[in-house]
């Protein structure tokens, strides 16, 4: 029999190389915390491949959406933990979570040191339109936002980035002239 | 190209960082058995080259004794075509329009022959009296007991997960029945049972977790 010269892969591996980068980079967006971004992903993954990885493929945008959900959930228990303990959260730049070989690239930098200075909101929008190459409406539907909130909050993120990234050129190259 | 359009194309040309090795198998032993319900084959390397024909460097497709085939054939097709073209062409077809325009399309001796069926509420079959189907059939035709209907569930198939056009994620379940009808004529203790298969799709929504 020829098939049983044959191997089989999970299909979930191959899902997880097309859409893993991205969903870890939302996670981080949403965590509070740096170190919560891979738990958040691993646990909004499993539950939902549970649910829905015997059909073979699963729409990315659930996954987004039990990311965005379990955050929620955990931030309540975290500041209920925090409130307990009088701790603050850790500051969780996007501008990590992209290749380290940018530094090289000023104009780069700058633009992700603009996107870290988006309100929260607009942040996640730009994140899950760019890089998660969500629809406006797949969006909506992740964030349990209407429509025209989704495309206002994207278009005012873009008018707000095309301001900060010059100011973050100029910010960075007084800087640079003052430690000279 | 504007500003906003060079902004966004500048945003995609940043590449997030995926996510390493340790969490692939950190994911993978987190899933566990769910993780090989949904699998696909991978042919290895040898195997794929099993399936493919074994052609000999020497020998062409197109050879000649393939080439002589082929033409023999488009040869054999071309002689048909023409065969049946002179066919019709030689007054097969001529003739009989003549003689089929001459006769009337209805004539009163058809007419006349026609039976029409005659309809009886009474009667359960269509065309057929009470009383014709009585006499030419060995079937009781008064006595019938009130008719038993019966639902015979036969299986279900969950066909799993579809995303709904609202975007809410909905199970689809689907009930086979087979709707049994059962009629007797206890003096003739006869029997008449008529099945007819149904089968009935349920959604059920999902909450994304």
């Amino acid at each position: 029999m020829k098939h049983d010269n044959m191997n089989t892969e999970p299909i979930w591996k191959s899902w997880f190389a097309r859409h893993g980068a991205k969903l870890l980079l939302f996670a981080r967006q949403q965590s509070r915390r740096p170190d919560e971004a891979e738990d958040l992903l691993q646990e909004a993954f499993v539950r939902i491949w549970r649910l829905y990885g015997h059909t073979g493929e699963v729409a990315p945008g659930l996954v987004y959406r039990a990311i965005r959900r379990l955050a929620i959930d955990w931030a309540r228990s975290i500041d209920r933990r925090q409130a307990r303990e009088n701790r603050v959260a850790l500051d969780n730049p996007l501008s990590l979570s992209f290749d380290r070989t940018l530094e090289q690239d000023e104009r780069k930098q700058a633009l992700l040191r603009a996107v870290d200075r988006l309100p929260h909101a607009q942040k996640e929008v730009v994140t899950l339109k760019i890089w998660g190459e969500l629809t406006f409406d797949e969006i909506s539907q992740t964030l349990d936002e209407s429509l025209n909130t989704v495309a206002s909050r994207y278009r005012y993120a873009l008018q707000k980035l095309r301001d900060f990234v010059p100011e973050e050129m100029s910010d960075k190259t007084s800087a640079s002239t003052v430690e000279e | 190209m504007n500003e906003y359009e060079q902004l966004e194309a500048e945003l995609r040309s940043l590449k997030p960082l995926p996510p390493g090795e340790a969490f692939s198998s950190k994911l993978e032993k987190a899933l566990g058995s769910a993780g090989n319900l949904a699998v696909r084959r991978l042919p290895d390397a040898e195997d794929s080259a099993d399936f493919l024909p074994s052609v000999p460097p020497e020998s062409n497709p197109l050879s000649f004794t393939r080439l002589f085939f082929y033409t023999g054939c488009v040869g054999a097709g071309l002689a048909a075509v023409w065969a049946l073209f002179f066919y019709l062409s030689n007054g097969l077809i001529a003739p009989s329009y003549v003689i089929e325009a001459e006769q009337p399309l209805f004539t009163d001796q058809f007419s006349a022959q026609v039976d029409l069926p005659v309809d009886d509420p009474e009667s359960p079959v269509h065309g057929v009296t009470l009383g014709q189907l009585q006499d030419t059939s060995p079937m009781p035709v008064m006595g019938w007991s009130d008719p038993q209907n019966r639902e015979r569930f036969l299986r279900l198939v969950d066909e799993g997960i579809f995303q709904r056009p609202s975007g809410v994620p909905a199970r689809r379940v689907r009930h086979y029945y087979m709707d049994e009808t059962l009629w007797s004529h206890p003096a003739s203790d006869m029997r008449i049972l008529s099945t007819s298969p149904r089968e009935e799709v349920i959604f059920i929504e999902l909450d994304t977790y």
